[in-house]
């Protein structure tokens, strides 16, 4: 069956169907709420409010744009709403990045990606070092580098410009990649 | 821009700000120039690369576990 059918019948009070779409799009919602938050239990919370809020307000969804488009959009939010709780992190600054240029290339980058499945130390590498970007230069990365959509549609989900979300991706490569190559040095 | 006076930082801040973007402009073949001479932006291009593919290719899996809490909290239970 169709996701638009679906759609349709859980739209309809059909709960099985309504289950089906939670099946369908759990995995992908997990898996970009840890890679904003980085922490899996406050990912799994933020999956729940997610789903909770499509179960609550699917008769809205007029099917315009993809559910999991959609859903981005919600899981977006719940991170941004968690993030704003958690007052007074420390977040880098973004405004220096001269240094990003002064520096020698001593590492071997291009085994890195492949070692990502079982190499712990660079996990934490990678962790720590999106964790020091606000919450939402982590989200316009992870939306339009990670999850591959276009800058528009980033711009859409994120509610921001394609001028703002193309000056939040620029800083947000270059301090990821300036942060990797120090901890790799 | 023109190819006399690009400079390596504002190579590296255009790889950064144009990075999957479509790369057409007059101003993209004086950085392509500029890469296939310059080792130090070419490092600097292939490594923003790879931070991205790094954080592309760490994905989690949900747990069953998980899964079972996050119907129960739906009130879906019965239909998993
Ligand atoms: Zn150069």
């Amino acid at each position: 069956m169709e996701e638009k059918e679906i759609i349709k019948r859980a739209q309809s009070g059909d709960r099985k169907a309504l289950a089906n779409l939670v099946k369908i799009h759990e995995q992908t919602i997990y898996n970009f709420a840890f890679k904003i938050c980085r922490d899996k239990d406050k990912a799994e919370n933020i999956m729940q409010e997610t789903f909770y809020s499509m179960v609550k307000s699917l008769h809205q969804f007029d099917g315009k744009s993809k559910l999991s488009t959609w859903l981005f959009r919600i899981v977006s939010n719940h991170c941004l709403m968690l993030a704003r709780k958690i007052k007074n992190r420390p977040f880098v600054s973004l405004e220096d990045d001269e240094n990003i240029f002064e520096e020698k290339y001593a590492v071997d980058w291009s085994t890195l990606p492949n070692k990502i499945a079982e190499n712990e130390e660079l996990k934490i590498i990678l962790d720590n070092a999106i964790k020091k970007l606000t919450p939402d230069y982590r989200m316009i990365f992870l939306l339009r580098d990670v999850e591959g959509f276009s800058t528009e549609k980033t711009g859409e989900i994120a509610n921001l410009s394609v001028p703002a979300v193309k000056s939040r991706l620029h800083r947000a490569r270059a301090f990821l990649r300036n942060e990797l190559s120090k901890s790799l040095q | 821009m023109n190819e006399k006076t690009v400079t390596c930082k504002e190579v590296m801040n255009y790889i950064c700000e144009s990075l999957g973007e479509d790369l057409n402009s007059e101003k993209c073949i004086t950085i392509k120039d500029h890469l296939d001479e310059c080792l130090d932006c070419k490092s600097y291009y292939e490594t923003v690369e790879i931070t991205i593919d790094c954080y592309r290719k760490y994905n989690v899996k949900m747990s069953k576990d998980a899964h079972k809490r996050l119907m129960k909290f739906l009130d879906l239970d019965d239909c998993d």
